[in-house]
Order: C-alpha cells, then structure tokens, then sequence
C-alpha cells in the first residue's frame, strides 16, 4: 500500500517539466549534486568535530560545551543546504530514487540518526556541568557519540551507494528485495 | 618520466584485479574515501575559519589548529590509500581525464601546502605572525582543498 502510494507520487513528480528539465541539464544537475556533497563537507565536518570531542579524540582541553555550541550553527547552515539540494536531486529522479534500497536505507538511518541528535543533546544539556571540562566525557556521552558517527557514516555510505544499479527494480531480485525496493510492477508479476 | 607506463602497471597490477573483479569493495573502498574527505574537509574548514576569526573565537588558535592537523594527517593517508585503489580500477580512463589531473595537480599542491607552508608557519606563536598572513592562509587553504573535492566529484561527470 505505502509502496504504491511512494511511487504514484514519485511519478506524478516525474510528468514536471521541472522535474525533466534538472535532470536532463548537465550543469545544473552536476552544480547541485556537487552542492549536496561539498555541503555535507561542512555539515559532516562539523559534526566529526563535535563528535572527536565527545568521544574524547580532540580537544580534549576544550570544554564540550563550547565546541558542540559554537560549530552548532555551521553544521546547521550545511544540514539545511544539504536537505534543499538532496530535495532537488530526488526531484529530478524521482522514480528510480523512490524505488532505490540505497535511498530507503538512507532515509531509515537519517531519521535514526536525527533521532539519536535530539536524545544526545537532550542528555548532554542535562548533565553538561557535571563533566564538561572532562577530557573524556562518561560513557553514556561517548556511546551517543559514537552512534551518532557510526549512523551518519550510513547516511553518506548508503547515499554513496545509490549510484550502483545491482538492487534496482529491472534486476532479477527475489520479492523481499522488490518489497524493500517498492517495485510493485515486478512484485505484482510474482502474484 | 614515462606516466602512461606508471598508468599502464597500475591498471595490470594486483590491486586492479581486485578493484575490477570485485564491485562491492570498489564500492566499499568508494565509501571509505567520500568519508575521509569528509573529515578532510570538516577539519580543514574548522581550522580555517578559526584562523580568519569567524568559529571558535573562545578558543586558542593554536589549539584548534594542532588539533584539526591531527586529523587532517589521519584524513590524508586515508584518502591517498584509497585513491590508489581506486585508481587501479579505471587508471587508463583516468589517464585521459581532464578532471583527474585537476585533481592531482590541486592534491599535490594542497599537500605541499599543508606540510611546507601551513604547518611549519603555524607552529609559531599566532599572536607572533601578521593577522593578515594568517587570513591568506586561510583563504587558500580553503580554496585549494575545496578546489581538490570539487575537481574530483567532476570526475565522475565527465
């Protein structure tokens, strides 16, 4: 059901002019993936800064508190041109990236990782005083954030991935793979 | 110096037989590379941009600097040594790229950059060199490695 629904809709986004036109422009398409990846640059980069430091890996004679504060709204300006320019490549492939395992992955580790983001920063507010000067912080925090770096990393390897073809819907795959993939064509040929 | 017959030993060499023969660990090794410049680049612009005083002001620029190089050393080997594997998979389609040579040019020059100009300048006390040469340093940095992603990513367009 949510499989047809995804991919009614990704080819509703395919019948845009729009749509065609990103995708066929050489320049514009190539601009804004490379936006996507040089974007991630900043935003990934700050958040392995971060990250290092929790984990007790750098600046570790820095307290926690001042660099999670002050690389904050870099990674943010990077996460928020990274979401629009990411929005824009689905945009002019929508088909074969609703109905990419790689993308899906993707998609199931970004809300994981978003979600890891709000739990580590609400546990690292909470109890920032009591370790802060720390050049290790408690386990609690280096656990969050190596889940936060190990998640992320899946994020951009699955992204990575989305270029090869092995698992895309006109392979011979098995019905599981068509049903994490969203073929319905293929899966409706198996009934 | 003879290039092609370097290109030309890389692409019969051990490492192309496994890059060609087996996708999924070009493709892991792929992975691997895309992350190290990440970090390359997270490190670079945290460095930088403390040096032109936009990030971290709060905090000692030598101690942002002596920590992101670190890094920036562990980033490096990881993406040469991938790169190399890479390479071996597609190295006489390389040969001929345009793309490729930017990239090797602006890599070369990035770590000569690194490890001859930048390095050995900011290991002196910062408050001891003209605020000016620090920005410039910098500037082309952050030009020079975002030269280095950009030229590669165009790798695969062209």
């Amino acid at each position: 059901m949510l499989n047809e629904v995804l991919l009614r809709f990704a080819e509703w986004l395919d019948t845009h002019a729009w749509s065609t036109a990103l995708h066929e422009s050489y320049y514009m398409y190539s601009w804004v993936e490379s936006t996507h990846v040089l974007t991630l640059a900043l935003f990934f980069g700050m958040l392995v800064v971060i990250d290092l430091r929790m984990l007790g890996r750098a600046f570790t004679s820095v307290p926690a508190s001042v660099i999670a504060r002050r690389l904050d709204t870099p990674m943010l300006i990077g996460f928020a041109v990274m979401v629009v320019s990411g929005l824009l490549l689905v945009y002019a492939v929508p088909v074969r990236t609703t109905n990419s395992i790689w993308f899906r992955m993707k998609m199931v580790f970004f809300v994981a990782a978003g979600i890891n983001a709000l739990l580590f920063r609400n546990r690292m507010k909470a109890a920032v005083d009591t370790w802060d000067n720390d050049p290790i912080p408690p386990r609690r925090i280096r656990t969050g954030a190596g889940v936060s770096l190990a998640l992320w990393s899946c994020v951009v390897a699955s992204g990575r991935l989305m270029a090869y073809d092995w698992y895309d819907c006109h392979q011979n795959l098995p019905y599981f793979m068509y049903w994490v993939a969203g073929c319905v064509d293929e899966m409706a040929a198996f009934e | 110096m003879d290039v092609f017959a370097f290109f030309e030993w890389l692409d019969a060499s051990w490492l192309a037989s496994i890059s060609k023969a087996y996708g999924g660990t070009f493709a892991v090794v792929q992975v691997f590379h895309l992350l190290a410049m990440l970090t390359l680049g997270g490190m670079v612009i945290t460095g930088d941009l403390r040096l032109l005083g936009v990030l971290l002001k709060d905090v000692p620029s030598e101690v942002v600097i002596d920590n992101t190089q670190k890094w920036i050393n562990v980033a490096l080997v990881a993406l040469i040594a991938s790169g190399i594997f890479m390479a071996s998979a597609v190295a006489i389609k390389l040969y001929y790229n345009s793309f490729f040579w930017a990239k090797m040019t602006s890599l070369v020059f990035g770590i000569f950059f690194v490890y001859a100009i930048r390095r050995p300048l900011l290991r002196y006390d910062h408050g001891s060199i003209n605020p000016w040469t620090l920005r410039l340093v910098a500037v082309a940095s952050m030009t020079i490695w975002f030269v280095v992603a950009a030229s590669g990513r165009w790798i695969g367009f062209s």
